[in-house]
């Protein structure tokens, strides 16, 4: 047999989903590959007026905090120490390599000259918040790279490249913070230089603290879903204990966030806040379902400790970054009189193709890959890891062996 | 012009009267700019409210084709309220001439009116004399038989209330335009009237501008800087071709084109050449013998003698009216075997161009000698007729644009400049120069070998431009300029001038009767001398102050910046306005300072030699009154040949001297609404260079009609839909413009609604669309047969040609 | 740098008094034809008046506005171009990644085809929506005017500057803003009191004069400070941040670590006391 003939009797077995979600990839390629050939102005409804669209919108602005959840629970679990939640780590690490990953494949396909991507290593401009985001991106692919290296090489038991990664580990995880903490908030701070464009409901000056908070809390409502997911369709065990941590932490945050909002909104802006009756709506609903609505449910101790509800509030939190984002980037950039945009069917394609891509490598690399298996007892303790040494009776492994 | 094109930063109030400088003579607005920055007025009378009345401190809205009733209006007014400039008047214009007792105005109609012929006897107009052989003059302009008092007695039918209500303005505008015009009449202001097609374009036309020339001379304002008649010209040398005689009654210098009865050079001088009998009278046209030698000379060289009347009888003699539209019926009725177009595009440029286009498929042969494939050229495919139908042969020979060329463009202020090839010709394309010189010689060697009826004509030509393959077109100047054919001795007051054979002349008072010079055009003589070509001359040096700018390029005549300059000084030679002196008698030195005078006699006032002014007009004064018009001696007012509204002055309803041809219709039912054509900036007349020009269609791609928002609504038409407009000559389809730049005019109590166009679209090119000329008339101006382009009927309907 | 309002006076600008354009679009096709730019196709009509093409675009880097409409009764027929504004410290330049725009010392704000990476965030960010982008193209870059660098470096005008008859006058900056207040204050009836662009996104090399209320033309009310200096004041913490973020959390799992070392060896020892008092 072929190795193309053994990877064709593997996919055959795959499950339907996953097959679906492979033509979708498909279909996003060629969506990609249509727009090289054709031109953006072809192939997208971007124009003039709208020079930035879905995928600004929506693979980059908020994919980068859809990603944030590797570095927020890497931060939690090693240096705050709460070391029950390392069995989410590694999901989220992939996750956020997928990301970013696919974070950077959309602004390949959406910049105007991709093969001088490199440029930006060359040029700098220290004045752009996109030079800071695209270098910190840059750095922190590789450091999510250099994680998600580790289940790689336990699988194909590469030690010694093993050894030199669990040594990095902390240093790895406090860069990945400080890298994270930057271009979260530069990507907010991409919008302070549309001070006549964006409407006041947004535009402020902590525009980049927001952001930042909002990707904490984002990187943790992410966990939150992924796992529960994981537990749903993929027979990994039910860490709903764990995340009711998550769940604990997560109106703090959220909380924190609301006030800075809140006193920026009153403090902070220049320009008429309610002149705009369909803005007015598309901000309450983003402060109200997914700021407000979660505080409440995760307030009460029986919410966070129901599965359901941990979902439910998590993808509250979701719905209401993702409109935040689209709300900063694209509908509170609409000028009164201008038309309105809709993502054009390439672009759309594009952009389901990078979401299906995200879903479909994540169930591959979990299949082929132990993301899921880092658990202590199967760790090699001949590799020396002198962070995460513990003696083992903290650990859930009996949960997961429930 | 009077004037020149920077002359306008001189003055007061500029009122723009049937023009729109800014949109037909962009550059003119660096200068009316500089009037208005140091306080001018600019004053915009136009139907529709323009980009030059944007600009403007006072618009009034006009219907098109009553421009005499509202320059009569304001001739009444500016005599009513004492604004005129009354030395001016008086010693400057005909004022104090009386006219002959037999002088008569009834109801609309001047006397000696033939109904058979349609014509006016104008000798019935004459001055009366005196014994002395000099008219009769009344300094106290108080004869009723004087020009005053009878310009008086006609004006005064011009009300301000009857003017505006044939004009449709609302009178508080038309007040403030008259109040602010009219304060120029005083000697230390200046005014100047900027007309061009909205004044000439009708079939009064001539009696606009006579009427524009009346104002300006009651206010004292021609002669002056900042002053003057100024007709903004169009095309970039239309003041060259006129001046080198391209119309059919002239020929070069304005000498006129014979006539039938001027059977010999002997008749034809004495018919055409002025005489007075008072010596303070310059008549320069008394000078018309060596003109017309001179300019014989140069036509027939060596073959011009004395003893041959200088080939006069070579010339054609003319009977009757060769105008376009004229031509245009004959070529219709198959008369005419050939046609060569050069630089013109009559399919869309000519009136009721649906006939012109047939007409030319009556043509045996055409040819187009263009830049580009015209309407002209393709008339033969146009939309709508089978190529097969037509059996006229058509040549098309590619023309090299201006600057593929050297040569001299002659603008509006009469500066004549020198411009150099900046490019190649693209392709096979020629210079007109060239095929022109191709013309010739073939032609002539045709009549060697063939013989022909009468082939000295073209055989006995003096044509000398150099044998290279592109003609000399420095050859071609210097003979315009004119140069001595023997050796001369000429006496000039107390110098004694010594030419030798081949002199240049330096000017045209050196020109003479007997075939000792040549010169091509009098008025260019001076312009190409011993110090070469003046026209080529760049000095920026402006010693006046006032933009003469003396040294730059040339103008004719003798380089005289402002022409009749001798009346912006008092007949003791003192600057009427001493702030913005033209010229000035220095008596110390005895000579003037400033412009080239007109004439270098003393002031006026000097008894012995002093001259009048207006020294082109046999009685040296501003004609009030004019003697050699066809429609009369004073302007007034009659409606356009379609025409919405009943004359309100007098029961002659058109110009009567003007035949209507069958395809007008006055059918108010049919055809209620006034249809007006003109330009845009983007666009260029026919069309053919700009509408194949991206960068020019892009900003007007589309033919499109301006209409009022009422009329829109009253119409069910909304802005941007297709529209039919249809007039008795036939329809067009175009976009709807609905702007309130547009609104209906009030004409006798009635409301009347426009439909304004430009013209520059047709058939051929990039941007294609209806022409304009589908709709308009050839009825023509009395005098100069230009046709009435601006004042038709027409009617309106929603929905393209499905309409 | 681009955070600090160097000092344009001397560079050179701009003076665009509407009240003597005429509308005539010399400048438009000037531009065009200086800078080989292709003619739109167009329709008639995508504008008020005569306006035409609907906007500027890769192919059109100055365009001429029309407003047509009435006020009390009177007519107003205006007009004018719209260009880049060239601004003292640009939007443009500050948010390119790779740093593509550049202010120059003479003034035009010029763009280096070479270097851009086609990421339109300068688009997003000049508040005068200037730059354009090749959409036609597979891999398109950004257009806008040049201010015609090639020929003022050369001592030549702008071609829209040369061709405009009555309303464009280039000259320093320092100089056009005092002429165009000695224009306003010479006939104060014919010019609104204020100079667009004297203040606008922190001062441009293109100056404004108008008869007509700002508003009432369709000029964009922009901020009076320049807009780099708007995300330069997050940006600029940028480095303290990394090492304080970096730092903090350093010592947090330094200390956490020592923490937990120390609580293992306590329970350590106890565990060992504990088996040496072994009660078992
Ligand atoms: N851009 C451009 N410039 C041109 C030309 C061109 O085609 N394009 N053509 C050139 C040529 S050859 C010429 S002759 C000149 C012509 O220059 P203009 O005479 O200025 O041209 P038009 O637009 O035909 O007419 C001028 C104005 O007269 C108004 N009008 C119409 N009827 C009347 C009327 O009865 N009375 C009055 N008072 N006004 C009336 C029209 O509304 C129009 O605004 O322009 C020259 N310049
Ligand atoms: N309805 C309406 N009709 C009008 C008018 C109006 O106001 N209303 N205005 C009238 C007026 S004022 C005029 S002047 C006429 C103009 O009518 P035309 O003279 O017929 O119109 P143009 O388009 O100027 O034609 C000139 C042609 O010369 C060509 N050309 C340019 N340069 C050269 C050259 O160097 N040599 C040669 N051989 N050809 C060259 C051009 O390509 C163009 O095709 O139209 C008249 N028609
Ligand atoms: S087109 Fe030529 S002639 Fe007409 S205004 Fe412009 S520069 Fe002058
Ligand atoms: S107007 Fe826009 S493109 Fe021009 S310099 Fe300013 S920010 Fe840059
Ligand atoms: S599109 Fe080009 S010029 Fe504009 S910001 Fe991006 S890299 Fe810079
Ligand atoms: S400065 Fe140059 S590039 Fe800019 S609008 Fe003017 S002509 Fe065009
Ligand atoms: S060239 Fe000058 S006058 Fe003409 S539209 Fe442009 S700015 Fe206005
Ligand atoms: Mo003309």
């Amino acid at each position: 047999m072929t190795a193309a003939k053994i990877i064709m009797n593997e996919i055959k077995g795959y499950h339907r989903f996953l097959k679906f979600m492979m033509f979708l990839v498909a279909l996003g390629a060629l969506a990609s590959a249509v727009r090289f050939v054709f031109g953006l102005g072809g192939t997208t409804n971007l124009n003039d007026t709208y020079p930035w669209g879905l995928w600004i919108s929506f693979d980059v602005v908020t994919a980068v905090p859809l990603a944030a959840g590797a570095f927020t629970l890497g931060a939690i679990v090693h240096c705050f120490h709460i070391k029950k939640l390392e069995p989410l780590v590694r999901p989220a690490i992939v996750t956020g390599f997928l990301g970013y990953s696919l974070v950077g494949i959309g602004l390949l396909l959406d910049l105007g000259q991709p093969q001088r991507g490199w440029h930006t290593l060359v040029y700098w401009n220290v004045h752009s918040p996109m030079f800071e985001v695209s270098m910190c991106v840059m750095a922190y692919t590789t450091v999510l790279f250099l994680e998600f290296l580790s289940p790689v090489c336990e699988r194909l038991g590469y030690h010694l490249p093993l050894r030199v990664l669990r040594w990095l580990e902390m240093p790895l995880v406090i860069a990945a913070a400080a890298i994270s903490t930057l271009h979260q908030s530069s990507l907010g701070t991409f919008f302070l230089i549309a001070v006549d464009k964006l409407h006041a409901l947004w535009y402020n000056p902590l525009l980049p603290l927001q952001f930042w908070l909002s990707a904490i809390f984002t990187g943790l409502s992410i966990i939150i879903i992924e796992a529960t997911m994981v537990h749903r369709y993929m027979d990994q065990p039910n860490e709903s204990e764990l995340l009711e941590i998550l769940t604990k932490i997560l109106p703090w945050v959220l909380g924190v966030y609301l006030v800075v909002k809140g006193l920026s909104l009153a403090f902070l802006t220049h320009g008429p806040i309610f002149d705009r009756p369909g803005l007015l709506a598309l901000f309450a609903l983003e402060i109200g379902a997914g700021v407000i609505a979660p505080v409440v449910i995760f307030m009460k101790r029986k919410n966070r400790e129901d599965d359901r509800m941990q979902l439910r509030g998590a993808c509250l939190v979701i719905f209401g970054l993702v409109l935040n984002r689209f709300n900063v980037s694209m509908f509170g950039m609409i000028q009164p009189d201008q038309k309105i945009y809709f993502p054009s069917v390439i672009e759309s394609l594009v952009t389901i193709g990078i979401i299906a891509a995200h879903v479909l490598f994540f169930v591959l690399i979990a299949k082929y890959f132990p993301i899921f298996e880092h658990h202590p007892e199967t760790v090699d303790y001949t590799i020396p890891d002198g962070f995460r040494r513990t003696d083992g009776h903290e650990g859930h492994g009996k949960v997961s062996e429930a | 012009m009077t004037n020149h094109w920077i002359d306008l930063k001189n003055a007061d109030a500029i009122l723009a009267i049937g023009c729109n400088p800014a949109e037909n003579h962009p550059i003119s607005f660096k200068w009316i700019e500089q009037a208005l920055d140091n306080g001018g007025k600019l004053i915009s009378v136009d139907p529709r409210y323009t980009r030059t009345s944007s600009k403007s401190d006072i618009y009034a809205q006009i219907r098109p084709g009553t421009d005499i009733a509202f320059l009569g209006g304001m001739i009444n007014f500016a005599l009513q309220k004492n604004m005129i400039h009354q030395e001016y008047v008086r010693e400057y214009t005909n004022a104090t001439f009386i006219v002959n007792e037999k002088f008569d105005f009834q109801d609309g109609m001047f006397c000696a009116f033939d109904d058979q012929e349609k014509t006016y006897d104008p000798k019935a107009w004459a001055y009366a004399t005196g014994p002395d052989g000099k008219p009769k003059r009344d300094h106290a302009m108080k004869d009723p038989n004087s020009v005053y008092q009878l310009l008086k007695k006609h004006y005064s039918r011009y009300d301000v209330d009857t003017v505006c209500s044939i004009t449709g303005t609302k009178k508080e505008d038309y007040l403030k335009v008259a109040k602010a015009f009219c304060a120029t009449g005083r000697p230390d202001k200046a005014g100047t009237i900027l007309y061009a097609m909205g004044i000439t374009q009708s079939t009064h036309g001539s009696q606009n501008v006579r009427a524009v020339a009346m104002l300006q001379m009651l206010l004292g304002n021609i002669g002056i800087a900042g002053g003057g008649v100024n007709a903004l010209r169009g095309e970039s040398n239309v003041q060259g071709s006129t001046d080198y005689g391209l119309l059919f009654h002239i020929l070069p210098g304005y000498l006129k084109s014979p006539e039938f009865d001027n059977v010999n050079l002997k008749a034809y001088l004495e018919k055409w050449t002025p005489k007075t009998k008072d010596p303070k009278s310059v008549n320069w046209w008394g000078n018309t013998p060596k003109y017309t030698v001179s300019l014989l000379k140069a036509w027939y060289g060596e073959n011009a003698t004395k003893e041959n009347d200088f080939c006069y009888d070579y010339l054609p003699k003319r009977m009757g009216n060769y105008s376009y539209v004229k031509v245009m019926e004959k070529m219709g009725k198959g008369e005419i075997e050939g046609l060569v177009c050069m630089g013109m595009n009559p399919a869309v440029g000519g009136p009721d161009s649906n006939s012109a286009r047939d007409a030319l498929g009556k043509l045996k042969w055409l040819v187009t000698a263009d830049l580009w494939e015209t309407e002209t050229s393709i008339f033969w495919k146009r939309p709508g007729v089978d190529p097969k139908t037509v059996q006229t042969e058509v040549f098309m020979l590619p023309v090299a644009s201006s600057i593929e060329k050297e040569g001299s463009i002659s603008n509006s202020g009469r500066w004549t400049q020198w411009r150099y090839k900046a490019v190649e010709p693209v392709g096979d394309s020629r210079s007109d120069m060239h095929i022109i010189d191709e013309f010739f010689k073939r032609v002539k060697a045709l009549y060697a070998k063939e013989k022909g009826a009468f082939p000295e004509p073209i055989t006995k030509l003096a044509w000398n431009y150099g044998n290279g393959h592109e003609p000399d077109v420095n050859l071609v100047a210097k003979e315009i300029n004119g140069y001595f054919t023997k050796d001369m001795t000429i006496k000039d007051k107390d110098k004694v001038l010594e030419f030798k054979a081949g002199d240049q002349v330096p000017m045209f008072k050196y020109l003479q009767d007997d075939g000792s010079t040549v010169s091509g055009c009098w008025i260019y003589c001076g312009s190409f001398t011993k110090e070469g070509n003046q026209m080529a001359r760049r000095d920026a040096s402006d010693p006046t102050g006032l933009g003469l700018f003396p040294k730059w390029s040339w103008c004719w005549p003798v380089n005289r910046r402002i022409i009749y300059n001798r009346a912006s000084v008092n007949p003791a030679g003192e600057p009427f306005n001493p702030k913005r002196p033209l010229i000035a008698w220095d008596a110390l030195e005895k000579k003037w300072k400033g412009d080239v005078p007109d004439g270098p006699w003393p002031p006026m006032k000097d008894d012995k030699e002093g001259k009048y002014p207006f020294i082109m007009l046999a009685e040296g004064h501003g004609r009030l009154y004019a003697l050699d018009m066809k429609d009369g001696p004073f302007p007034e007012h009659y409606e356009p040949v379609e025409s919405p509204a009943r004359n309100l002055l007098s029961p002659v309803q058109n110009n009567p001297v003007v035949k209507l041809p069958k395809n007008v219709s006055s059918d108010a039912a049919k055809f209620p609404f006034v249809g007006t054509t003109y330009r845009v900036t983007e666009h260029w007349q026919a069309g053919a260079m700009t509408r194949n020009l991206p960068w020019l269609v892009e900003l007007v791609p589309d033919m499109f009609v301006e209409i009022s928002e009422s009329l829109a609504k009253q119409k069910g038409i909304r802005h941007g839909e297709m529209v039919k407009v249809t007039t008795e000559r036939g329809s067009i389809q175009a976009k709807a413009l609905v702007t309130s730049r547009l609104k209906p005019l009030t004409v006798g109590g009635k409301e009347i609604e426009q439909v304004g166009m430009p013209w520059h679209f047709g058939y051929a090119g990039l941007a294609t669309g209806d022409s304009g000329n589908v709709l308009t008339p050839t009825a023509g101006c009395a005098n100069t047969g230009i046709p009435e382009y601006k004042a038709f009927l027409c009617n309106i309907e929603k929905g393209g040609r499905k309409a | 740098m681009s955070s600090v309002t160097t000092d344009c006076s001397k560079s050179k600008s701009f003076l665009i008094d509407t009240t003597k354009c005429t509308g005539c679009r010399g400048c438009q096709v000037a531009c065009k034809q200086w800078n080989q730019l292709k003619g739109e196709k167009t329709e008639f009509f995508s504008g008020e008046g005569y306006q035409n093409p609907p906007s500027m675009s890769e192919y059109t880097f100055t365009r001429v506005k029309f407003k047509d409409y009435q006020k009390h009764g009177q007519n107003e027929f205006a007009f004018y171009k719209e260009m880049c504004m060239h601004c003292n410290d640009p939007a443009c330049a500050s948010v390119c990644p790779v740093g593509a725009f550049k202010k120059t010392a003479e003034g035009p704000v010029v763009y280096n085809a070479d270097r851009c990476i086609g990421c339109r965030f300068c688009m997003v960010a000049c508040p005068f929506g200037i730059p354009k982008y090749q959409w036609s193209k597979a891999f398109p870059l950004v257009k806008k005017c040049t201010g015609c660098y090639s020929r003022v470096k050369s001592g030549l005008e702008p071609a829209c500057a040369t061709a405009c008859p009555t309303a464009i006058t280039y000259g320093t900056r320092g100089e056009l803003l005092k002429e165009a207040e000695k224009r306003i204050a010479n006939r104060p009836d014919r010019y609104y009191k204020t100079i667009y662009g004297k203040e606008e996104a922190g001062g441009t090399s293109v100056l404004y004069l108008t008869h007509q209320p700002l508003d009432e033309l369709g000029f964009k009310p922009v901020t009076s400070r320049s807009l780099p200096s708007y995300t330069w004041q997050a940006l600029r913490f940028v480095p303290g941040i990394f090492l304080t973020v970096g730092g903090g959390l350093s010592l947090v799992s330094w200390f956490n670590h020592r923490k937990e070392r120390v609580k293992r060896e306590e329970e350590q020892r106890k565990a060992s006391a504990e088996t040496h008092n072994g009660t078992e």
